[in-house]
């Protein structure tokens, strides 16, 4: 830089001597305001990959991710004290593929929130990412989730009883993450919750069929 | 660093400031010179430049100073440049305005207790033992425990549990909300609807607690004396989970029976409430 200013003031200036400050001034002021320019490009930069590339802290995906994480951990249960407790032959085999699709699904989703940046736990109400979804939520329990007092009668209960009881409450609870699954369809199009979202739909949705042929078997 | 582009040699030709000086007052390029008898404007103020006499003199190879700008290494020095101030653009916005760490959240909250700085030798203290443990803390955050963990299902017990199996909570990472039994029943509702039905929370009475209210999480602990005591949330999101020592493992499969004696493996079903 200071050879062409050099040169410059020999070449074109004619009062030779004041000029050289003012252009060293000038070049100075410039190169502050560059500097000043790319940093806060480079902020905004930073600010624009870090909230385009993965969805942030309050958006639907993370609600989403954080809230089906608790949904399926209900399923989770119900469906091992099943493999505990039933007799039919059936129902286990329903109950072990549920506990390990959800148990795996978890996994996904708690790893989507640490790939991007975000913790497990959110400061918004639960079921507050979807469409009038906190009007979803009663006494603490998302759609379609079991209250205490049915996991108590649920622990409770034994033969066909507890059969019957199991089948009725994952029907409720897979109706209630079909709507959830629906509500974040609706408004994301990030892939992979795209893809995880329509294949819980789609397994859920055969389970329900599977349930209910288990409820026409037994005599619901 | 090897820039060995034909600009590059120029730029590092006119480097030495000394020898730019002498060129630039004895030796005139030769397209400047050849202005001047033409009667040029620039003729007249040249003249008073000190030094740089009207005499011919023996001409100098005029190393031409500004051969255009070295645009290559200019290029090269501004990418590296803009893509360091990225880095570093990112790095502070990433420290100042990013996601926080959970233990940072944790002791922004104020009269936290955090046994993982002051007793890392209790919190890393995790085997299962049966029978009865003592604790050095009411109600204890961290330490051995029994083998069967408490349910931590967003469940709401409505009597003491056995701190060996709370403690195996912790572990698991729940945060365990406990309280005075004298604490008014609005106050206990309060707590207990953020609780209920949030997985790797629990909730329980413990008495002779020496604050109304108290919360654990594996090495931490806040007592605070009412439900609405904002700290409590923030608790909860710090370390719900945050503070897991076996990520992955669940609450639920626990023990949901009430009672201080702990339970072990063969003692969890039935269960009442």
């Amino acid at each position: 830089m200071s050879t062409t200013y050099d040169d410059a003031a020999v070449d074109d200036d004619v009062t030779y001597s004041p000029a050289p400050p003012r252009r060293r001034a000038l070049v100075v002021t410039s190169a502050v305001v560059a500097a000043v320019l790319v940093v806060i490009a480079a902020f905004g930069a930073g600010w624009f990959a870090n909230s385009r590339n993965h969805p942030g802290e309050d958006s639907v995906e993370a609600g989403f991710a954080r809230d089906m994480s608790s949904h399926h951990a209900q399923a989770v249960e119900m469906s091992m004290l099943a493999l505990d407790k039933s007799t039919q032959p059936d129902l286990r085999l329903l109950a072990g593929e549920i506990a390990q699709a959800q148990q795996a699904q978890i996994g996904m989703m708690q790893t989507w929130l640490r790939d991007w940046h975000l913790g497990p736990t959110g400061h918004q109400p639960q079921m507050s990412w979807m469409t009038d979804g906190a009007s979803l939520v009663h006494d603490g329990l998302m759609p379609g989730m079991a209250s205490a007092a049915d996991m108590t009668k649920l622990r409770n209960a034994t033969g066909s009883e507890f059969d019957h009881l199991f089948l009725r409450l994952m029907q409720q609870h897979h109706l209630g993450g079909i709507h959830m699954v629906e509500g974040v369809l609706a408004e994301t199009n990030e892939t992979d919750v795209v893809w995880l979202a329509q294949s819980m739909a789609n397994n859920q949705r055969a389970e329900l069929e599977f349930i209910q042929q288990i409820l026409t078997k037994i005599g619901a | 660093m090897s820039i060995s582009t034909p600009a590059g040699d120029s730029s590092r030709q006119t480097s030495p400031p000394a020898a730019k000086k002498a060129t630039a007052g004895a030796g005139r390029p030769p397209a400047a010179r050849g202005a001047r008898p033409s009667g040029g404007g620039g003729g007249a103020g040249k003249g008073t430049r000190p030094g740089g006499g009207g005499k011919p003199r023996k001409p100098i190879t005029p190393v031409k100073v500004s051969q255009g700008r070295s645009w290559g290494p200019i290029a090269l020095f501004s990418a590296v440049g803009v893509i360091a101030a990225a880095i570093i653009g990112y790095g502070i916005y990433a420290v100042s305005v990013g996601p926080k760490d959970y233990k940072e959240m944790a002791a922004g909250i104020s009269g936290i207790s955090d046994f993982r700085k002051s007793d890392p030798k209790l919190t890393n203290t995790r085997s299962h033992k049966s029978g009865s443990i003592q604790y050095a803390q009411a109600p204890p955050v961290a330490g051995d425990h029994n083998i069967s963990w408490q349910n931590c299902m967003g469940d709401v017990y409505d009597a003491q549990i056995a701190n060996e199996n709370a403690v195996h909570s912790l572990e698991h990472g729940a945060v365990w909300v406990t309280y005075r039994p004298d604490l008014p029943k609005d106050q206990i509702d309060a707590l207990a609807s953020k609780v209920r039905g949030q997985e790797f929370t629990m909730m329980s009475p413990f008495p002779g607690l020496d604050k109304p209210i108290s919360l654990q999480a594996w090495g931490y602990q806040l007592k605070v004396d009412n439900a609405g005591d904002d700290r409590i949330d923030e608790f909860i999101r710090a370390l719900r989970l945050n503070a897991s020592l076996e990520p992955g493992v669940g609450c639920s499969g626990g023990v949901t029976a009430t009672g201080t004696t702990p339970r072990e493996l063969q003692q969890q079903q039935p269960q009442g409430q």
